[in-house]
């Protein structure tokens, strides 16, 4: 009955949740807040895109001087430019409104900046002129060189591609660091978001007086982990419903969203990093659901259980005071403490199992630190949520509770009944 | 009647350095229902809690069925406790399916036999409703139902009257005579004497932790005298062999009688020692006058309505 009993519980946790209105007020209002970013990318990009095109097609009447002699007639004649008697003549040219545009070429280009003067056409419009400019004298340089190969090359316009080796095997770069890096980003949701409704699952029932009752259907390591387990499904839902945006974007509208110059490299997933990330996310979550359980089992109301939430907030982004040593040092000290320190643990362990600078031994005994930690967290919030969670209207106090028989209150009835 | 439901046995709870219980022993039969009465600070509370495994007792064995209580057994419990509250922030049919499947209930079996008794307490239409939108006495009745599903085989009832308006304890009262023709049996915490007296085949008086009395109702009575005369009078009632005076007032006296003397002997008697009587009326001594007398040198608060330590009025003839 106790199995059939943790999927009671599981289930009217997870439902009870998953179908109140303001749950998923709270969890689409990040998802729509993204759409509506995507959204306004989208109308700017497609705006741009007209715009640009606008330019590209947009004659306009353009003069010039030349110092460095660069620009031949050829070059010039192509974008219609005819040259100035000199740069006064060509900025007056422009003031008066004879042409659209001066382009005042300097003798060393490379070094001294091209002065282009326009008529104003509005902030945007106005870009075209220096496009042109820089087209003409790109053009002309082409030109000179004679190559288009040479012409890019000199440009720049170079692709790279590195290989890395750790010992024999290829190492993945960043590619390989993305996806164990989700884990963290999933790490951070799941507390960030669901701290406070682990801090309050076990003081609803004390604060709807529900205990008792409960407690002769149901045994508390139950009830607690059927509660744990509810809450981690609750956020992987969220987590799915922030995502999806993300997802739907990259997928469906990859060009209207420019994502695709975000230049993602191609992704590796290392099935040891990737199963590494796994056991820590999840260890983790329990050792950390488990803990704010174990203070809710303690606190008589939610306003005053609250006050620990920050302490728990701020173990988890300690780490990231240290990233750069994280990422650059890992043995370092500070590293090491965080590393090995339960509850700095996840963030600090997933940050360099992502960057690949957590060996196979280390990550063993950090999985095995937070699982441990978290069977003893689960352990104390059960003895603390058997013991205290009759104790209505007063903070138990843990070394009581602790030096308790497992049932036993050792002093003074915690409650008022006779 | 034979079978002991509950069994206590030298069960002792220590808080700290404080007992609060000590060497209770007493039987629940199967069937029956039982009275579990004392002053608050008594012990009940915390015996039921130990009975049910919330608390682990400093000594003695508790067993239901006989074997100790362990939730996994709960689906034919019924536990009113003292100490009640539902989820305040769900709906009335959630509630009640829940705890019905943790009784052991299959999730459309608890949903139906909900929707069922909600429609017998008039509460068809609230079955959707959140909790904390229904009234105080409408509560009462969802947390009866949740009490009393998957048919339970022993019904505890902590204080089950306490904090229940009039409609709620009638049907409360109703649902136990219900529960106790079905073959279940119960046991009920209670300052109610009325009802104890109404209800209960068996009572246990716990004092200071341990059992001030045991037995049926009529044993318990006639332990603390079991007849009482209440008179009124002019003169002083004068001292007897057969009776104690367990109250005297200048014209009104309730006397205990201590053997078997006929009450026409005690009236002579008096009449022949120049008292003047008035009115002279034989009844049983109630469980009411019984908690008054045992309790009645502690500094007892009274439950609203049940009980007073001031001396009680005449009740019988006048």
């Amino acid at each position: 009955m106790a199995q059939h009993n943790l999927g009671t519980v599981l289930s009217f946790e997870f439902i009870r949740t998953v179908t109140k209105g303001r749950f998923w007020i709270g969890t689409l209002s990040v998802p729509l807040i993204i759409a509506v970013v995507f959204g306004l990318i989208f109308l700017s990009n497609t705006s741009t895109d007209t715009a640009a095109a606008a330019q590209k097609s947009a004659q306009f009447s353009i003069s010039y001087t030349d110092a460095s002699g660069l620009i031949t007639a050829e070059d010039a004649a192509l974008f219609s430019a005819t040259a100035a008697d000199s740069p006064d003549a060509g900025i007056t040219a422009v003031q008066s409104g004879t042409v659209d545009a001066f382009f005042d070429y300097p003798t060393q280009p490379e070094s001294t900046p091209v002065r282009v003067y326009g008529a104003d056409r509005g902030l945007f419009e106005n870009g075209k002129y220096a496009a042109v400019a820089q087209a003409m004298l790109t053009h002309a340089v082409e030109q000179r060189i004679g190559s288009p190969q040479l012409s890019a090359l000199a440009a720049g316009r170079v692709q790279i591609e590195t290989v890395t080796y750790d010992g024999t095997e290829e190492s993945g770069g960043l590619g390989s660091v993305i996806p164990p890096m989700v884990f963290l980003v999933i790490f951070y949701g799941l507390i960030v978001l669901l701290a406070g409704q682990m801090l309050n699952s076990t003081l609803e029932e004390k604060e709807n007086r529900v205990t008792e009752m409960i407690l002769t259907t149901l045994k508390p390591t139950t009830l607690i982990a059927g509660k744990v387990i509810a809450l981690f499904g609750i956020g992987l839902v969220q987590m799915i419903v922030f995502l999806s945006p993300v997802l739907i974007g990259r997928l469906f509208f990859p060009e209207e969203l420019s994502l695709t110059a975000l230049d993602v490299p191609p992704l590796i997933l290392d099935p040891v990093r990737m199963t590494v990330g796994l056991l820590i996310l999840v260890g983790g979550f329990a050792l950390f659901t488990t803990t704010l359980v174990a203070i809710g089992a303690v606190m008589p109301t939610a306003k005053e259980a609250g006050n620990f939430m920050g302490v728990m907030m701020a173990l988890i982004f300690v780490p990231f005071y240290a990233v750069a040593l994280v990422v650059s040092d890992p043995q370092s000290v500070i590293v090491q403490i965080f590393t090995y320190f339960p509850f700095s643990a996840p963030v600090t362990a997933l940050l360099r199992n992502a960057f690949g600078s957590l060996g196979l031994l280390e990550a063993g005994i950090v999985i095995a630190i937070l699982f441990t930690g978290a069977a003893v967290m689960l352990r104390l919030a059960v003895r603390l949520f058997q013991y205290g969670s009759i104790s209505y209207t007063s903070k138990v106090n843990v070394r009581t509770a602790l030096r308790a028989g497992s049932r036993h209150p050792a002093e003074g009835p915690p409650t008022t009944g006779s | 009647m034979d079978e002991a439901r509950v069994h206590i046995s030298g069960f002792r709870m220590d808080f700290g350095d404080t007992t609060v219980v000590r060497d209770l022993s007493f039987d629940v039969h199967a069937g029956e229902t039982f009275g579990f009465l004392g002053s608050n600070g008594s012990g009940k509370t915390t015996t039921i809690r130990a009975l049910l495994g919330i608390y682990e007792p400093t000594a003695g064995i508790l067993h239901i069925n006989g074997r100790d209580f362990k939730p996994e057994h709960g689906d034919r419990l019924g536990y009113l406790p003292e100490e009640r509250g539902l989820y305040k922030k769900e709906k009335v049919i959630d509630i009640m399916t829940y705890f019905g499947r943790l009784k052991g209930m299959g999730r459309r079996t608890a949903r139906q036999w909900s929707l069922e008794y909600l429609a017998r307490v008039a509460l068809a239409d609230r079955a959707t409703a959140v909790l904390d939108k229904l009234s105080s006495g409408q509560q009462q009745k969802v947390q009866l139902g949740v009490t009393i599903m998957n048919n339970p085989e022993l019904l505890i009832l902590d204080e089950p009257t306490k904090g229940f308006d009039p409609v709620n304890r009638r049907l409360l009262m109703d649902i136990i005579a219900e529960q106790k023709q079905g073959g279940a049996t119960v046991v009920m915490v209670t300052h109610q004497m009325e009802e104890v007296e109404r209800l209960c085949d068996r009572v246990i008086l716990l004092k200071d932790g341990t059992a001030e009395a045991y037995g049926t109702i009529d044993e318990v009575q006639n332990k603390y005298g079991g007849r009482i005369i209440r008179i009124r009078h002019t003169g002083a009632i004068p001292p007897s062999p057969h009776y104690e005076a367990v109250l005297e007032e200048t014209n009104y006296s309730e006397l205990s009688l201590t053997d078997a003397t006929d009450e026409a002997v005690i009236l002579k008697d008096l009449i022949d020692a120049g008292v003047t009587v008035r009115s002279f009326t034989t009844t049983k001594i109630s469980l009411e006058d019984i908690f008054i007398r045992v309790y009645g040198d502690q500094n007892v608060p009274a439950a609203a309505g049940t009980f007073s330590t001031a001396p009680a009025p005449a009740r019988d003839g006048a």
